[in-house]
């Protein structure tokens, strides 16, 4: 009854009261706006406890005895019994000491007036779970080591149970929580639970300060103590220059060789690197003419090879087919195709030919005024040349190979090492077209000396330095996309050359008496003719030196272009006639003009 | 008769491992002497013991909190005042003098009682747990594993008890606890207990049978400032 009774009260008590200390001990602050009440309850070695409260707003009771401490274990009592100990020197505590103290035991406490016989307050609780262990002690630590940059450490620390606490025996198990932060940091960090005495802490920073502080609580509990006091980690960070200054050193000393190691790649592949990184402009290539032809040969060669060229006749000469100085085909350009005269002339095949001359005593288009049935026009020549059949990319004129250039004439059934020398599968346009005769002299009497195949400018200076016929063929030979290095030497060792398009007539040629195939478009050696010409040609006493383009002043009724008036000649070109053009002693040598065409048309 | 040699073989066999003699067991590895065999030493069945208990204990603890954060977010909740277990009827003691205070043979009998009285309990917790779609599988399976500890702590402890008979330390007023012995948990007004009621009145108790395998063992095994 009594049971029921007291249980019932509790029931309201906690309905009513508000400051009921549950399972969970409470703060200690009091709260002043309420009435008196418990403002906590703790052990310290769950082997006693006290219990504090305050009077709150009732200013009169705070008097000593106003307030008392009743208290009821739940076991087998249930009488109220008064707090066994009032502490003297704390106000407002009540302490149980060990023989009040039941652990595994529920306590229910009240604040009551006696002289009013209110109870103000009222919990419960077991004291197990009241437990909050004192701090531990002796906290200190050690250092661990120091990075190797100087810049972090790791210490250990260490402490001791509260002495308080009997871990002894067992009778309390605790667990520790270390918390540290930097000095005057406000978030603490903190690390697990930790159930020895001592803990690692990792990755402090050196020549910062830290606060470490220890807790405890009992485990499976869930109550920790006080902190115990903070201690100051601090490590002065050594000035370790010597981490960074080999890292830097080798550093250095490997960006170093490494650019010493280029530069010096650089300087030992200079040229490749060039043709790498700037690759050389592909100089345009004039058809039918071997470079090393031009490297090494002689100037008659060379002469018939560049007159054979494109280069050296202008445009309209391609358009005006009947421009040319020679022929009078005033046939339609499809004639100039493959199956020209200079073919048939030369004999040309597409098996390769032998470098044999093969000339046609007729069927020159107009060519027989000027030059020798049998007598290889420069073109002929050229004609065996490789690239006259347009393959012109097959033979660079410019390079810088230092084969020699076949001997047409000589080596007859020399193989030449660039094969399109040897195969003319067609013949370009140009063959068809004759060449210019060469005006090797002025005759006083206003003729014109012509000379076949001839490159000659008696006018002009004669040089006779091998060197610079050879340069300068060089440079013609580039015609007008001399390249860059050709220019460079032509330019640092010659004096200042004419143009290509002055070639023909600023290179002197030698008088070569009877030699009549130099094909001398540049000056050739004194010594050494071109041989592949020579043979093959038939001394020609009768020609004068070289003469380089007839005039054509007239065309007759027939057609035919007269190049010099008849009787003022000497007959330089006193050949038969060809079936296009009438007998024509001379060829005045010279680019027809347009108003001179228009005098051919009839 | 028919028999094969193959089936009389089987049948010799068959009868010779009837003989108990010749049934596989589990033969002690150290019966030819504890050359290289590491018997454990009383100090360590206690301390192995006390940690079964110390584990136990936490569980129960941790059940015991999930219980009041999802069931009981109010604290001020009326069953939490005041519970009577179903072990209040064993005594025990209260502290640690007291504790101290007796004897061995009866420290350990209250243990192993106490022990004893939770078997069915927590197999009933554990059902009850499960059944419920409430607790998450983590608590049920904590139930389960905490009555499985609580089996095995009873074995270990009766284990040390044997060796401390064997010993000579203890007396032989250690008796054998019977079934019958081991209660229902009822509450005062005869209804089951609840299971948040079982789970504090277990977290009570686990913590005491942790607390007395201490108390025991520094009474048994002598260890400095024990």
């Amino acid at each position: 009854m009594a049971y029921s009774l007291s249980l019932g009260l509790l029931y309201l008590g906690l309905l009513c009261g508000n400051g009921l200390v549950s399972a969970r001990s409470e703060l200690f602050t009091p709260d002043p706006s309420r009435g008196p009440h418990f403002t906590g309850c703790r052990s310290r070695e769950q082997e006693t406890f006290r219990c504090w409260w305050s009077a709150g707003i009732f200013q009169n009771l705070t008097e000593p005895g106003a307030l008392r401490v009743f208290y009821q274990t739940k076991n087998f009592l249930s009488e109220w019994q008064e707090c066994p100990d009032y502490t003297r020197t704390v106000k407002n505590e009540c302490y149980f000491n060990k023989t009040f103290t039941q652990i595994w035991t529920s306590y229910c406490i009240q604040l009551r007036s006696v002289r009013e016989n209110i109870t103000y307050d009222e919990a419960c609780f077991t004291v197990e779970n009241i437990v909050h262990p004192d701090p531990p002690i002796g906290l200190n630590w050690t250092l661990l080591n120091v990075s190797r940059s100087g810049l972090h450490f790791d210490v250990l620390v260490r402490w001791a149970p509260p002495p308080s606490a009997d871990v002894q025996m067992g009778w309390m198990s605790l667990v520790y929580q270390v918390q540290y932060r930097v000095r005057n940091n406000s978030h603490w960090e903190m690390l697990d639970l930790e159930s020895g005495t001592q803990q690692s802490i990792y990755g402090l920073h050196t020549d910062k300060e830290y606060e470490v502080r220890v807790r405890c609580k009992m485990s499976a509990f869930d109550n920790f103590g006080e902190f115990s006091g903070s201690i100051i980690v601090h490590v002065a960070q050594i000035p370790s220059k010597e981490s960074t200054f080999p890292t830097t050193l080798v550093l250095i000393f490997g960006v170093i060789g490494v650019v010493i190691l280029l530069v010096l790649l650089i300087f030992s592949q200079q040229q490749r690197l060039m043709v790498i990184f700037l690759p050389p402009i592909p100089a345009p290539k004039i058809k039918g003419i071997d470079p090393e032809l031009l490297k090494n040969g002689k100037l008659d060669q060379l002469n018939s090879l560049l007159s054979s060229q494109d280069m050296y006749k202008p445009d309209f000469y391609h358009e005006d087919p009947w421009v040319e100085f020679i022929q009078l085909d005033l046939d339609d350009p499809a004639e100039k195709n493959e199956s020209s005269d200079t073919q048939h002339l030369l004999g040309v095949s597409r098996s390769g030919s032998s470098h044999v001359l093969n000339f046609k005593s007729d069927d020159d288009s107009g060519r027989a005024s000027c030059y020798d049935p049998e007598i290889p026009n420069p073109e002929d020549l050229a004609s065996l040349l490789p690239g006259h059949s347009g393959r012109g990319d097959n033979h660079p004129l410019v390079s810088r190979s230092s084969s020699s250039i076949p001997d047409l004439g000589v080596q007859q059934t020399k193989e030449v090492e660039e094969t399109p020398i040897q195969t003319q599968p067609a013949v370009p346009s140009w063959v068809n077209m004759d060449f210019l005769c060469q005006v090797s002299d002025f005759t006083p009497a206003g003729g014109v000396v012509l000379s076949p195949g001839q490159l000659n400018s008696s006018p002009e200076k004669k040089k006779e330095e091998e060197n610079e016929k050879k340069i300068q063929f060089q440079l013609l030979s580039d015609g007008a996309y001399t390249s860059e290095n050709t220019a460079r030497q032509l330019s640092a060792s010659v004096p200042p050359s004419p143009g290509p398009e002055q070639g023909y007539q600023t290179f002197p040629t030698q008088a070569v008496e009877g030699n009549l195939w130099n094909g001398e478009y540049l000056v050739s050696t004194s010594d050494s003719q071109t041989p592949y010409l020579l043979p093959e040609a038939p001394p020609a006493p009768i020609l004068p030196p070289v003469s380089d383009y007839t005039v054509v002043q007239e065309v007759d009724a027939q057609h035919s272009l007269l190049l010099n008036p008849p009787s003022s000649q000497p007959a330089i070109c006193p050949h038969s006639p060809n079936k296009h053009l009438p007998a024509m002693p001379t060829m005045p040598m010279g680019y027809l003009t347009p108003d001179l065409l228009g005098n051919l048309t009839p | 008769f028919g028999l094969s040699l193959p089936a009389v073989a089987v049948l010799l066999v068959a009868l010779l491992c009837l003989d108990p003699h010749c049934r596989v067991g589990s033969a002690p590895i150290c019966a030819h002497g504890p050359s290289g065999c590491h018997i454990p030493s009383l100090a360590d069945l206690f301390d192995r013991v006390i940690q079964h208990s110390a584990r136990m204990h936490s569980l129960s603890n941790d059940l015991h909190s999930e219980f009041e954060q999802y069931f009981l977010p109010s604290k001020n909740h009326i069953g939490k005042i005041y519970r009577k277990c179903h072990t209040s009827n064993i005594l025990t003691p209260n502290g640690k003098d007291n504790a101290q205070k007796l004897a061995r043979e009866e420290l350990t009998e209250v243990i192993l009682k106490l022990l004893m009285a939770w078997r069915d309990p927590l197999f009933q917790l554990h059902q009850s747990m499960a059944h419920q779609q409430d607790f998450n599988s983590f608590s049920s399976n904590k139930a389960l594993e905490m009555g499985d500890m609580a089996h095995e702590l009873r074995k270990g402890v009766e284990k040390v008890a044997e060796k401390m008979r064997v010993l000579g330390m203890l007396g032989n007023s250690v008796t054998g606890l019977s079934a019958a012995e081991a209660m229902l948990p009822l509450s005062d007004s005869g209804e089951a207990m609840s299971d948040y009621e079982l789970l504090y009145c277990f977290r009570r108790d686990s913590n005491k049978v942790q607390n007395y395998l201490k108390i025991l063992k520094c009474r048994i095994v002598p260890e400095h400032d024990c």
